[in-house]
């Protein structure tokens, strides 16, 4: 690969430079006048920031987002760390169960909002109940397929020397589909909180998503822009850190995977 | 730099895909792949059949509602109408996405530059993009179309760039020794190495798209699946709001299986020679 | 017929097609500048199979992306046909080491072969002639419909030879071509090149870590060595056109040629 040196300071500067361009363009669109009134410029868009970071209102509002999210994620990683390990390492409960969660992980959970809340209500449970069913697949066929891929000479190593299944499943199973598992735990975290604020715009349960469209039909588009934005900057660097993680962590895998 | 559930599902899961062993009969694999299926549709019909719930219909009666429903003529329209939202915002997005992933992935400097641009707009959460859009650009069409096509872009150009990054060295040596023009190499060289990867984005997309199109009618529509779910749970029809929520979640699953048929056919070297 | 149409293409015998002079490469600058080439000089006349023998490591796989065009070298020039190229030219083709890896999966074994020619903006029903005609010629008759991914290791690189040929350069580039397929196969792989240098009249230039293998195929053999390397030797093999893997292998200037290599490469 064709890796040119750059100094870390440069890439920077054009780094900002390419986000001035992008704003520059943006307020060339506003300044045509071809978009509706509706869309903010960026000086309002910034100041939206600004008010919104001072705000009290938007912490509270985006802190319960992001601990539902939360909340939501940690039960689908642990279900789905469990299941995943049990139906991959088994080979009649992965057949069995495949087409079942082919139709779960192309199953676009949002959709199905308006029945979970006719049962749940609009309420924190009911969010945690549909982030966890959105964060659930990610991390269940990752973990399946991180089990599944048992190295031929280990299972025979393990089989040989008779080790007992508890410890194989803690101490064989478990380390080999971790780099798989830490994927799954990643991504479904993106989604996380993509569908905690998802479903804060549908059922109009109290965070982020819900301050968004009240900001929007009180006519604050100014507002409504800047917490879509910030929302979106809180998401790339949940993104941004988990990724650090993920490399610090499997830093043993790394030759391998090479 | 990214990785989507199904890059590394597709990519590592061939590699040791479990063949049916010759002694298996077809009907012997096909019963153990759907008897689960099966069992769990047969617990639902009776365990529903009895329900006091109000909010929980039976599956009998969600099942009438959707056939009635499929033969009058009301879901069909509807299922017309969101598809084609679906269908015009991901060939949008896939063809931005293509393009833009091919030249990313070709030029370096560029890609370090923008991508944490391209980053945080995948970070925006789609859903909530939806009223927004809808109240700047209008109820039509158009704007529901755009925010499918800018939902589903990004999984599409950050795999379109992982699949170019991922070029064997030694194809791009090759194609440098023997002069291969520009157009050519990205047309015959770029484009089909990458491919993998990019169908793999697509089939990310594909439940984003199905997502957003259902949100964007549940906001603002008269028209669509998302507005019968939506307009059924508001008028208490609840077999119909089940019956529709069902049927998008059969569509997604459906589409996403030809897409798996179509991937077999169209990548059939890419799996043969992953296998080896 | 295939043959006559590649001979006609070659040059005469004995003209000059490649010339390096003071060829030296490194990496960085400065107090961590690594050198890895120095002062290379190398000639190579049409007709002529030359082997550049080194131990490994020595820097084998700089000297060769420099001699293709893909390097640039720090000092001294590349002359091929005549002028100083800078950057890969035509009358060069070269057969990578990683048969699986520089075939594209995606295409036929006739459309790989085929590739290059359509770069050069050859028509389709041309260049598929061409092709099968090039595959025909490594063996591979009638094999054009296979997928690479269908054929053994040795079946492949026979493609990438066969790829090589069709480009119809003056000058083959190999790259230890034959590191990775099993004995048997090196051997048939070995004496197919030797019948296509015999048959095609092309000027083949082998880079490789085998001091047989070198010995076996070349007409002249350059021993590269030392830190940074640069030719410590050069032996004109004179086996003459008939080679055999166990007469050639058995003849006593075989062995006399291989102890001086194996002398030369230890001092270092």
């Amino acid at each position: 690969m064709k890796e040119t040196t750059t100094a870390p300071g440069w890439l920077l500067v054009q780094r900002v430079a390419a986000i001035a361009i992008l704003l520059g363009l943006w307020s060339l669109l506003i300044a045509s006048g071809t978009m509706p009134s509706m869309l903010p410029g960026v000086i309002q868009i910034f100041s939206g920031i600004g008010e919104a970071l001072t705000s009290s209102i938007f912490w509270a509002a985006l802190s319960r987002t992001l601990l539902t999210a939360l909340a939501g994620w940690a039960i689908a990683s642990i279900i789905g760390v469990l299941f995943g390990l049990i139906i991959g390492s088994i080979k009649f409960l992965d057949r069995s169960t495949s087409i079942l969660i082919d139709f779960g992980r192309s199953f676009p959970v949002l959709a199905l909002m308006p029945v979970v809340i006719m049962l749940l209500g609009s309420n924190a449970r009911m969010e945690i109940v549909v982030v966890s069913l959105s964060c659930l697949w990610p991390v269940l066929v990752q973990t399946i397929y991180g089990a599944r891929r048992q190295e031929a000479a280990v299972a025979d190593t393990v089989a040989v020397f008779k080790i007992p299944a508890l410890l194989r499943f803690r101490r064989v199973l478990l380390p080999s589909a971790l780099p798989f598992v830490a994927t799954g735990v990643r991504i479904s975290a993106s989604i996380a909180l993509l569908v905690a604020v998802g479903v804060e715009v549908i059922s109009q349960a109290p965070g982020i998503g819900r301050q968004i469209t009240l900001m929007q039909q009180a006519q604050r588009w100014d507002l409504a822009f800047a917490y879509l934005i910030f929302t979106g900057l809180v998401g790339w660097c949940l993104a941004v850190a988990l990724q650090q993680v993920e490399n610090r962590l499997l830093i043993w895998k790394r030759q391998e995977n090479d | 730099m990214t990785s989507t559930t199904s890059i590394l599902a597709t990519r590592r899961g061939t590699v040791r895909k479990a063949r049916p062993r010759s002694g298996d009969s077809f009907g012997r694999s096909l019963l153990r792949a759907t008897w689960l299926i099966v069992v769990v549709l047969v617990a639902w019909w009776f365990l529903s059949a009895n329900s006091t719930n109000f909010f929980i219909p039976s599956l009998e009666q969600i099942l009438t509602t959707l056939g009635r429903d499929l033969a009058n003529g009301v879901i069909v329209a509807g299922a017309i109408y969101s598809l084609t939202n679906l269908f015009v915002g991901l060939l949008i997005a896939a063809a931005l996405g293509i393009i833009l992933g091919l030249l990313l992935g070709e030029l370096g400097w560029l890609r370090r530059i923008v991508d944490p641009i391209i980053h945080f707009f995948r970070s925006v959460p789609q859903a909530a993009l939806v009223p927004m859009i809808i109240g700047v650009f209008g109820m039509g069409q158009g704007p529901k179309m755009g925010t499918i096509a800018f939902a589903c872009m990004w999984p599409i150009l950050l795999n379109t760039i992982d699949g170019v990054l991922g070029v064997e060295p030694t194809i791009r040596k090759f194609s440098k020794v023997y002069r291969i023009p520009r157009s050519l190499h990205f047309r015959k060289v770029v484009l089909p190495a990458a491919l993998p990867q990019i169908v793999a984005g697509i089939r990310v997309a594909l439940p984003i798209g199905i997502t957003v199109m259902v949100v964007s009618e549940m906001f603002a529509s008269i028209e669509g699946l998302g507005f019968y779910i939506l307009n059924s749970s508001a008028t208490f029809k609840v077999p119909e709001t089940w019956a529709g929520a069902l049927l998008v979640g059969v569509i997604g699953y459906v589409i996403s299986l030809l897409f798996v048929l179509a991937e077999r056919r169209l990548l059939r070297w890419y799996h043969a020679s992953g296998s080896q | 017929m295939t043959m006559q149409l590649q001979a006609d293409a070659q040059p005469e015998a004995g003209t000059q097609l490649m010339k390096v002079r003071g060829m030296s490469m490194s990496y960085g600058f400065g107090a961590s500048e690594n050198k890895i080439l120095e002062d290379l000089n190398l000639d190579v006349a049409s007709g002529e199979f030359i082997s550049i023998v080194g131990p490994s490591g020595v820097g084998k796989t700089t000297l060769l992306r420099c001699l293709s065009g893909l390097l640039r070298p720090k000092a001294g020039t590349i002359e091929v046909s005549g002028t100083v190229i800078s950057g890969p030219h035509p009358d060069l083709a070269v057969v990578f080491q990683d048969y699986s890896r520089s075939l594209m999966p995606w295409m036929t074994t006739r459309d790989n072969v085929a590739f290059p020619l359509q770069g050069k903006g050859m028509g389709k029903v041309e260049r598929n002639r061409v092709a099968d005609e090039n595959l025909a010629a490594v063996g591979l008759e009638g094999q054009g419909d296979k997928f690479p991914w269908e054929m053994s290791g040795g079946m492949q690189q026979r493609v990438a030879i066969a790829r090589a040929l069709a480009y119809n350069a003056k000058v083959l580039l190999m790259d230890e071509p034959f590191a990775s397929v099993d004995a048997q196969t090196r051997f048939d792989l070995e004496d197919l090149v030797i019948k296509l240098k015999q048959e095609l009249g092309v000027t083949i230039l082998l880079v490789t870590h085998d001091i047989d293998e070198a010995l076996y195929l070349a007409d002249k053999v350059v021993v590269i060595a030392e830190k940074p390397a640069t030719v410590v030797d050069e032996i004109i093999t004179g086996f003459g056109e008939d080679r055999d893997q166990l007469a050639t292998k058995a003849d006593p200037r075989f062995a006399d040629a291989r102890a001086r290599i194996m002398h030369r490469l230890r001092k270092d």
